[in-house]
């Protein structure tokens, strides 16, 4: 059993954790809940060794125990499935799996055979098949996350932390995953596990610990609490019923913005896509089908292999993201630390990014143009920040969300392309962007937004396109949306309901 | 006791962020430091023919961090800027041939050849995928051979032109040299473009995150194809300078501004990496080297000692400004 | 059969150290071709090839393992010089035994090896600058140990360096041989994994319980003790000793690696650094050897060796501008995963 209490983590002068604490006993499934900024991935990082805490004390088995690396984690019994994989993307299966323990044999080299049939073993019991030689890089998300899984559960841990593992999961891994880890909670495992999904919460756990701003607000078990309790301890504030209003105006003569026929790139086998002037189209369907390759093929960052974009009556022929821009195009990654949010520049800086980016590159910029520009963007969509000079990293995850939103609402583009924009945001983050999404389509913007979350989606789109293995598996519109049609389209099942 | 220790803590604490938020002034700060403790160990270096030659080299060398700290910022490296400098210097000689007249068409070869190399820098890096570093040090390696055409048996042909030295090294007040006004036209075009162009806007920007830059719609390419134009030409006009400030130039004289001009910009607080950096902080980086550089000539040390110190001296430098961060937080 | 045999070609294209290896056979043939097949691969040529060049080979062999965890070395090339005059002085100066003496010119490598380490890996200073100022440091010690260039070795010891094994088998190429060997058995370690792993990711290394700053300081202490073998070679090449001598090596060796292919971390093997710096040694070779044949054959035909230089400094930048392409094309394979599918025959149509 493992407790840590008293925890305090401070990053410059962001207070992740403030006083806080988690306990998981043995044979226990704990999970782990709050909106970004919580202090949850910080206390799971604390646990596996690789922050360092300002304060606090970590007991396991009643025993008080100093983690001041991964390895004292290891050896303490803690391993760690981490959200962003902790596996070398240059590796094979089998270094990466054994990397840190590895087996020896004679004079120190390592053991081959030993290492294929411990790789085997785990591997065989998540159900996945792959080349063990495989350089991980090579393999699909989901595949990499279930090693990642394997890889803790090698460690034959007394703790085991999984940090979002789910994300990028099948629903028939997930079944797998959850299979296993039920084995090792009846081996006495303590095991903690962090997630967005409410589903596997009520699912899998026996009890739920839920953070906010850094503090822990409870610890409950998952019997004595109903979904609306979970949402109210996350966000302090009841779940709002009011759904905004949906706008089932359709204007007879629409201008078609976006006309995709039968495109190929990659993922992508045979799309054909359109978007009318002030729709919201949403992007369904399963991790990996192709939806990202799409959109970023829109954007003009990949070419074309066949088929055509016709774009606001032209066809296009874009080598790079800047030629889809400088037309009036604008583009948000769900990866925002990649894609999207320069860490170093300030909360200034990054809001004005985009119009940095159209602007003629000689151009005289005062002082305060740039920060009446982002003030702007500030107040028309309360993002919260302090002083505006701090680095972009000092907001929280769903408020960096809403910096790029809104540098790009800014710019008023004529077809927003977004990926999986509220991956990993808050509950409350999110309906604000939906909120800044829905007003700016009413206002003529046209969206194209790709989601993980189905509900989202359902919520926001006039029509949905389901991509499934490159193409598309049937469009929903707005009168018959179901979650019913969307897993079943997800699946690969066209029906007649659908047309496509 | 208790308060004065709280006092003494909070003074830390803001040194410290002093520091951190400050890294220029703080590179100033131990600029003066060291000059004045070289002053205090040799007092008969305390003359106006010191000073004065310690900023015409400071403003020489930070001309040549210039295209540097911008090459730097954008997330590349410049290692021709030595080279670009010694040939500008060869040719402004070989040109001037001690007379005076030709300031124009030297100017505009010079800068000629600097936009060549900064061309051939850019679209190299840009085209090959090989770090700035590797790919500037062969280009690097040409540019220094090629010199010798210009410089038969590597010393060179000529002077510069009498009144172009005096606009360079006249001084008034007999200390400040006439060098200042360059500096202050550098400075004015370093300020335009870092601070207040769109250019620097997006200079930073690709330095920091290239991705994120690509799909906001900047022409990354384009922008760190300027920033080594922008060095080459920079570190051409410095060299041209430098010819001046010579008098007799050999091939290769100024290769070591190289090396010289990335130390100063990274103890100005420019990061190796890339999206930070100011050119005031270059300065008082390149400030910072000619007082270390002067002060140990001054202390007559001998050589292995003079080098010796002069590489544990960098090392706590770097020690001071440029560490990448830990693994663990 | 054709298609296992193209597979095979396709699989070594896209291995790390085939970029290296393209330019090295270019490099090789050229030498044929201008010198003859005879005389280049002459016991006397083959000898001399050697011995003159295993400093440099090994120094780029120690920078590869560097290369592959990250980081590299600057000041390599005169920690050779370092050697050198350590073992030219002890013996000189002190009355110590020459085989004494060169063990204590590895240890002496080790001890600044660890120096250059704890500033990388401790100090977390960038490697690049961290050893350029070492490089300082190091050739301020030379001088004080040996002021001017002096010393000599005793003919039996450069002479077994200068000869021929079995008539046939440099000596210098077996110092080659066995730190090749000892890499390969290091490899297959727990460290040897390790360096791959902290050079592909820190973070993630660490992560997985390895400890980042001990392996890239065992790494440092490995190029160390390679380094002193290197400047035992040296000694007895040039059988005297100098202090300022070969600072270039360190760049020289950087740019053969990365000729070889070793641009990145975690990525690439010793080889990729071989076969760089064999491209670098055989041009310079190659085009001494052609303008001496054109000064030969063509009268009145005088090259200053600056255009030698300039002309093989330019040959290195097209090499250069080669490993793009086949490193393009390594990346690609890692990302695709090609080279694994194919090997296993798998029918996993390419996805990407």
């Amino acid at each position: 059993m493992i407790s840590i209490k008293g925890v305090n983590k401070s990053f410059g002068t962001v207070v992740a954790l403030k006083d806080a604490r988690l306990e998981v006993k043995e044979g226990e499934i704990m999970a782990l809940l709050g909106s970004n900024g919580s202090g949850k991935s910080t206390m799971i990082k604390i646990l596996s060794g690789l922050y360092n805490p300002n304060s606090g004390s970590v007991e396991i088995d009643g025993k008080k125990v100093k983690i001041k690396s991964c390895v004292d984690a290891h050896n303490e019994g803690i391993a760690t499935a981490f959200q962003d994989l902790s596996l070398v993307p240059t590796m094979t299966v089998i270094d990466n799996l054994v990397l840190g323990i590895e087996p020896l044999g004679k004079f120190g080299l390592l053991n081959r055979v030993k290492a294929v049939r411990m790789a085997k073993d785990i591997l065989d019991r998540l159900g996945v098949v792959c080349d063990m030689d495989a350089y991980v890089q090579t393999l699909p998300m989901s595949t990499q996350s279930m090693i990642e899984v394997a890889k803790a559960i090698l460690l034959k841990p007394k703790v085991l932390l999984l940090d979002e593992v789910t994300a990028s999961l099948h629903h028939d891994e997930i079944q797998l995953l959850f299979n296993l880890v039920r084995e090792l909670k009846a081996q006495g495992i303590a095991i903690l596990f962090v997630t967005h999904r409410m589903g596997e919460v009520f699912e899998l756990s026996d009890r739920v610990t839920i953070m906010r701003s850094g503090i822990t607000v409870i610890d409950e078990d998952t019997s004595k609490l109903s979904m609306d309790d979970i949402v109210y301890y996350m966000t302090g504030k009841r779940p709002d019923a009011g759904k905004a209003e949906i706008n089932l105006e359709m204007k007879e003569e629409r201008e078609l913005i976006l006309d995709v026929k039968n495109l190929k790139q990659s993922k992508v086998r045979d799309i054909s896509l359109q978007a009318y002037k002030g729709e919201i189209i949403g992007i369904a369907g399963l991790q990996g089908q192709g939806q990202p390759t799409f959109i970023r093929t829109v954007l003009g960052l990949m070419k074309p292999e066949d088929g055509s974009i016709i774009y606001k009556g032209k066809q296009t022929h874009y080598k790079s993201p800047e030629n889809g821009i400088k037309n009036g195009m604008g583009f948000i990654s769900g990866d925002r630390n990649k894609e999207s949010i320069f860490q170093h520049r300030s909360i200034e800086e990054n809001i004005y990014a985009g119009k940095a980016a159209t602007q003629n590159i000689f151009k005289y910029v005062t002082v305060k143009e740039m920060k009446q520009f982002s003030l702007d963007a500030i107040n028309a969509y309360k993002i919260v920040a302090g002083n505006v000079k701090d680095p972009a990293t000092s907001l929280s995850g769903g408020n960096q969300q809403k910096l790029v939103v809104s540098r790009w609402i800014a710019l008023a583009p004529d077809l927003l392309l977004l990926d999986d924009p509220t991956k990993g945001v808050d509950v409350h983050s999110r309906r604000e962007i939906q909120q800044i999404l829905r007003a700016s389509a009413l206002k003529g913007m046209t969206v194209i937004i790709s989601s993980s979350e189905n509900e989202e989606l359902i919520e926001i789109s006039d029509r949905i396109y389901v991509f499934y293995e490159g193409e598309i598996s049937g469009v929903l519109k707005k009168e018959d949306m179901s979650m019913e049609k969307l897993v079943a389209a997800q699946m690969g099942m066209t029906s007649e309901g659908n047309g496509v | 006791m208790q308060k004065s220790l709280k006092k003494d803590h909070v003074t830390v604490i803001k040194i410290q962020s002093f520091i951190k938020t400050n890294p220029a002034g703080m590179t100033f700060v131990i600029a003066i430091l060291l000059l004045v403790l070289t002053f205090i160990l040799r007092p008969n270096s305390l003359n106006t023919n010191t000073f004065s030659s310690i900023i015409l080299l400071t403003m020489l060398l930070s001309f040549a961090a210039a295209g540097q700290t911008l090459v730097l910022i954008g997330g590349g490296l410049d290692f021709t800027v030595g080279a670009v400098m010694s040939s500008a210097a060869v040719m402004t000689t070989f040109m001037m041939q001690g007379q005076d007249g030709k300031l124009l068409p030297v100017l505009g070869v010079v800068l000629l050849i600097g936009l060549v190399v900064g061309v051939i820098n850019g679209i190299s890096t840009v085209k090959i995928g090989l770090p700035a570093m590797i790919v500037t040090m062969a280009i690097s390696n040409l540019v220094a051979r090629a010199q010798y055409l210009f410089a038969a048996d590597g010393k060179s042909l000529g002077y510069a032109g009498p009144s172009f030295i005096r606009s360079v090294s006249y001084k008034f007040g007999g200390i400040v040299p006439s060098i200042i006004f360059y500096a202050i036209l550098i400075w004015g075009i370093m300020f335009y473009l870092l601070k207040r162009s769109v250019f620097g806007k997006q200079l930073y920007l690709v330095g920091d995150n290239k991705e994120a830059a690509k799909l906001s719609g900047i022409k990354v390419n384009k922008i760190i194809i300027l920033s080594y134009i922008f060095s080459g030409l920079l570190s051409a006009f410095a060299g041209m300078l430098g010819a001046a400030y010579m008098t007799v130039v050999s091939a290769q004289v100024f290769d070591r501004y190289a090396f010289q001009s990335l130390i100063a910009v990274i103890v100005g607080g420019t990061a190796l990496s890339g999206g930070v950096g100011t050119y005031t902080g270059s300065i008082a980086g390149a400030f910072l080297m000619v007082v270390l550089s002067n002060g140990l000539t001054a202390l007559a040390l001998p050589d292995p000692i003079k080098n010796i110190s002069y590489g544990v001296i960098m090392i706590l430098l770097l020690f001071a400004y440029n560490r990448t961060s830990a693994v663990r937080e | 059969m054709i298609e296992n045999i193209k597979n095979a070609i396709i699989r070594f294209k896209r291995s790390p150290a085939f970029t290296g290896f393209a330019l090295f056979g270019f490099a090789l043939i050229l030498n044929i071709i201008i010198r003859g097949p005879a005389v280049f691969f002459s016991a006397q040529s083959m000898g001399t090839l050697f011995s003159k060049n295993a400093p440099i080979i090994l120094v780029t062999m120690a920078q590869a393992v560097l290369l592959i965890t990250g980081t590299l070395d600057i000041s390599i090339g005169i920690q050779l010089a370092l050697v050198n005059v350590v073992v030219i002085m002890l013996p000189q100066e002190l009355g110590v035994s020459i085989p004494v003496a060169w063990l204590i010119g590895i240890l002496v490598s080790l001890a600044i090896s660890a120096v250059g380490g704890f500033l990388v890996a401790v100090l977390r200073i960038p490697s690049l600058l961290a050893t350029f100022a070492l490089t300082f440091v190091v050739m301020g010690i030379n001088v004080l140990i040996m002021n001017v260039p002096q010393g000599s070795v005793p003919k039996a010891y450069y002479s077994t360096y200068d000869s021929l094994l079995f008539g046939f088998l440099p000596v210098a190429a077996l110092m080659i041989l066995g730190v090749a060997l000892i890499w390969a058995v290091v490899k297959r370690t727990k460290f040897g994994k390790h360096i791959y792993a902290v050079g592909a990711d820190p973070k993630k290394a660490f992560a997985a319980g390895i400890n980042p700053t001990g392996t890239i300081m065992k790494a440092f202490l490995f190029k160390g003790f390679i380094t002193g073998i290197a400047g035992i070679a040296l000694t007895l090449m040039i059988a005297s000793g100098n202090p300022l001598q070969v600072e270039s090596y360190g760049l020289k060796s950087l740019a053969a690696c990365i000729i070889g292919g070793l641009g990145f971390g975690g990525w690439g093997s010793m080889a990729s650094g071989v076969y760089g710096v064999g491209f670098l040694v055989l041009i310079q070779n190659a085009v001494y050897y052609f303008f001496n044949f054109l000064q030969g054959t063509i009268v009145g035909f005088q090259i200053t060796s600056y255009w030698q230089n300039f002309i093989s400094d330019l040959i290195i930048m097209l090499g250069l501008l080669m490993t793009t392409v086949t490193a393009r094309g390594q990346r690609e394979a890692l990302k695709q995963g090609i080279s694994r599918q194919i090997k296993r025959g798998d029918k996993h149509a390419k996805e990407s």
